[in-house]
């Protein structure tokens, strides 16, 4: 076949507004094969993946999801930047089509800036059922560019998105220039400008037209960009265009060439689409709750609390177990906690544990598989359904289109602590992991509060510190443990709300900024897509299973070696003179004020130590240092007082979450001062909420 | 007629209204947000739901947006009877 000497590879951006469905169309076209990739200048996440079709190489990169190309966000640098560099040989810009309006306007801009552009328009299925009818090829007629409808449910489409792009890439089909829209009575301010730039045309990177237009939009990045390429005389004729047109039309240049782009997409899609009033579902009508004072809040609020208490209870038991021992129902209590999956999964790797020892004998071998590497890792591992249930919910409320209504209704309780509504999902993805959660506070359209949130958002605890908490729960008589739980939550979302607000105060007295603002779309509720939601429970396991497998396990065996050996290399059946108790030993004062003892200040000590890599590791430390099969054994053995458990509980949940959350809080900050301050705040809040708790919990 | 007579900002319309965008005061980031959804002067906006406290819900090109109250009241527009 001829096609197949013409084997080439080409790289493909995928770009669109949030929710129209990019990022489930990008796991199609690329199988789910997708790898993160290091972007160069900053290292920011960007997603790529990689498909073969007819012969020819496809590598896809998934731009963030962004509403224009202003640099109003990162996001929106990031993607505009990677656009201009020249690398893409096409763009796709995905546009929704049951609001083909308001989405086709990344499409208008991306068209002004290259030529190489594949219009997709998404959800094509659902569009009848919507009463939208979209006449496609009259689109692609007026622009001049393929239009391809897809269809992420039911596949259509997919092969002829490909077909059409490496065409494009190709230039066999598509524009051959870019978009010129007419502006209307502001051309002539728009030629002046690009004719003081004409002379410049060599050195500049960017299309003239194109910087034209976004310099009279008031860019800033390109405004310092054009003065260092054309130099201060040009930069200030420039600057004077822009000012007349204040003048002549009392108004911002960016407002009026806004309201022509959308005109002109209004004469391009006018007659090609046709709206049908179809009457609102009653899910929908409920969901106007939410926008409810009062109810708003408590039905937010209900959902995330069930959603854990479901989670907790097929995981762990808890908190069912408690309630039926408390109706006094015993029998059934111990059944719950005993076939729950974490309770079956316990089972199971003592039952490895002790069948491995059994076979093989004692030795210092089977002890390290045994009590160091099969505990170590065991004792996190039967978290993994916790977090595979937990994903699922916080997947079916982000992909129905619930989240961002729980957005709007908490905005006004979030708004007292400085926080705006976007601040939501951040903060419910916390709850999982802090890393993605940092990297979600990129779409917070306020600087100084997204800086607060990088500092305050690992306060809240992931599922790693869950399981430190569950674990010392377990160890207290049923009612105080879920109190402990309790305890752990309040201390977390106490510490987010004080240091949010007095960080809030001291800015709005710095520079008298005013109530967190939010803008936020409210996408259709419809039903979450099966494999969608399968994808994002894939990820966090793999994710999950991926740090058992690699961290902890190494971990495990570290800690095993730190337990076992003693300063003089030998090995030793006594944990007290190896070469974790000898090092540890030093730090152990930290844990004299809540009256430990110093005999047992070093194991939580190291214990404390070694969470600052990852959080779960706690646990296996106090399983390995004990030599007990399970943390509660650990736990009883080390009897520490319920007091002693609650001030050690806030602390874990409190002070630095692991070395991830801290990599990617600078990664985002950029700042090495910002990320030490962080750390400093969360060790020392740990530390005074740690002897708070103590004090007042010997009082009571 | 003076064209600003019935002018009144966004905050102040009931639920179930409809008006026309005339102007939208201020600048800043939210400024561009806020053209990029599509709300520049001369759009038409229906508020699908102002209860006196917390966003107000409006639907604007076919899709509903919360927008805060601080910058609703920035929002210039006028009554469309319907």
């Amino acid at each position: 076949m001829s096609r197949s000497t013409h084997k080439k590879e080409y790289e493909i951006a995928i770009i669109g507004q949030p929710n129209v469905g990019k990022s489930t169309l990008f796991n199609i076209l690329t199988g789910r094969k997708a790898r993160v990739a290091n972007w160069p200048g900053v290292t920011v996440e960007v997603h790529a993946g990689e498909t073969d079709f007819n012969g020819s190489r496809i590598k896809l990169i998934d731009l963030p999801g962004i509403y224009g190309f202003s640099t109003l966000s990162l996001e929106e640098r990031i993607a505009r930047n990677y656009i201009l560099s020249g690398r893409p040989d096409a763009v796709i810009v995905l546009v929704d089509s049951l609001n083909p309006e308001r989405t086709m306007y990344l499409a208008i801009q991306a068209l002004e800036m290259t030529e190489k552009v594949v219009i997709g328009f998404t959800k094509s299925d659902a569009a009848h059922a919507h009463g939208v009818h979209i006449n496609y090829d009259l689109i692609s007629k007026r622009l001049g560019v393929p239009v391809v409808p897809v269809s992420a449910a039911t596949l259509r489409g997919i092969r002829s998105l490909l077909r059409t792009t490496i065409d494009v890439a190709q230039g066999r089909t598509g524009r051959k220039k870019p978009l010129r829209i007419d502006y209307g009575e502001l051309e002539p301010y728009v030629s002046s400008v690009e004719s003081l730039l004409k002379q410049y045309e060599d050195r500049m990177e960017y299309p003239i037209r194109w910087t034209a237009l976004r310099l009279l939009e008031g860019d800033n990045d390109l405004y310092k960009y054009v003065r260092g390429v054309c130099g201060e005389d040009i930069a200030e004729e420039i600057a004077k265009v822009r000012e007349e047109i204040k003048r002549i039309f009392h108004r911002d240049p960016a407002e009026l060439l806004a309201k022509k782009r959308f005109e002109y997409l209004q004469r391009i899609l006018g007659d090609a689409i046709v709206r049908l009033e179809i009457k609102k579902g009653g899910f929908e009508r409920f969901t106007r709750l939410f926008y409810r004072p009062f109810i708003g809040p408590v039905l937010s609020l209900t959902i995330l609390l069930g959603m854990f208490m479901i989670a907790f209870t097929i995981n762990t038991g808890f908190p069912l177990n408690i309630l039926l021992d408390s109706l006094g129902m015993h029998d059934a209590a111990s059944a719950v906690e005993e076939y729950s999956i974490g309770g079956l999964m316990e089972k199971l790797f003592s039952w490895i544990s002790s069948w491995i020892i059994n076979s093989f004998g004692e030795s210092w071998l089977t002890d390290l598989v045994a009590n160091g590497i099969i505990s170590g890792v065991g004792s996190v591992l039967i978290f993994l359904p916790l977090i595979m249930i937990v994903s699922l919910f916080l997947a079916i409320l982000e992909d129905s289109g619930i989240a961002p209504r729980m957005a709007v209704s908490l905005h006004g309780p979030l708004s007292k602590i400085g926080v705006s509504g976007h601040a939501i999902f951040p903060m419910t993805m916390s709850l999982g992991c802090n890393v993605p959660a940092i990297l979600a506070t990129r779409a917070i359209p306020s600087r100084s509060e997204r800086l607060r949130l990088l500092m305050t958002l690992p306060f809240i605890p992931c599922q790693a510190r869950l399981v430190v908490i569950l674990a010392f729960a377990s160890s207290l008589v049923s009612g105080y443990g879920a109190l402990l739980v309790v305890l752990g939550y309040s201390a977390a979302f106490l510490a987010f709300a004080v240091v949010n607000k007095i960080l809030y105060i001291y800015e709005k007295k710095k520079t008298g900024r005013k109530e967190p603002e939010i803008v936020l779309e409210l996408p259709p509720i419809h039903r979450p897509l099966g494999k969608v939601l399968w994808w994002h429970v894939w990820d966090n396991s793999k994710h999950f299973l991926k740090k058992a497998g690699t961290i902890i396990f190494s971990l495990s065996i570290l800690i095993w070696f730190l337990v076992n050996v003693s300063p003089s290399l030998a090995l030793t059946d006594d944990p007290g003179e190896s070469l974790a108790a000898v090092f540890s030993h030093y730090l152990s004062p930290i844990v004299y004020p809540i009256g430990i003892e110093p005999g047992k200040a070093w194991i939580i000590a190291f214990a404390l130590l070694i969470g600052f890599i990852a959080k779960e590791a706690v646990i296996e430390t106090l399983t390995i240092l004990t030599g007990t099969a399970s943390p509660q054994q650990a736990l009883t053995l080390l009897g520490l007082t319920a007091s002693q458990l609650s001030a050690l509980t806030v602390f874990v949940v409190l002070y630095v979450p692991c070395i991830a959350t801290i990599a990617v809080i600078y990664s985002e900050s950029r700042s090495v001062r910002h990320t030490l301050a962080t750390i400093a705040l969360m060790l020392g809040v740990a530390y005074v909420a740690m002897l708070i708790t103590y004090g007042l919990s010997l009082i009571i | 007629m003076n064209a600003y007579s019935r002018t009144v900002v966004l905050e102040e319309l009931p639920s179930g209204s409809r008006a026309r965008i005339v102007e939208i005061i201020g600048r800043g980031g939210w400024i561009y947000r806020l053209y990029q959804m599509g709300l520049t002067p001369g759009v038409i906006v229906d508020v699908v739901m102002n209860i006196g406290r917390g966003p107000i819900i409006i639907r604007v090109m076919g899709v509903e947006v919360a927008i805060g109250r601080g910058i609703a009241r920035r929002i210039i527009v006028e009554p469309i009877n319907t």
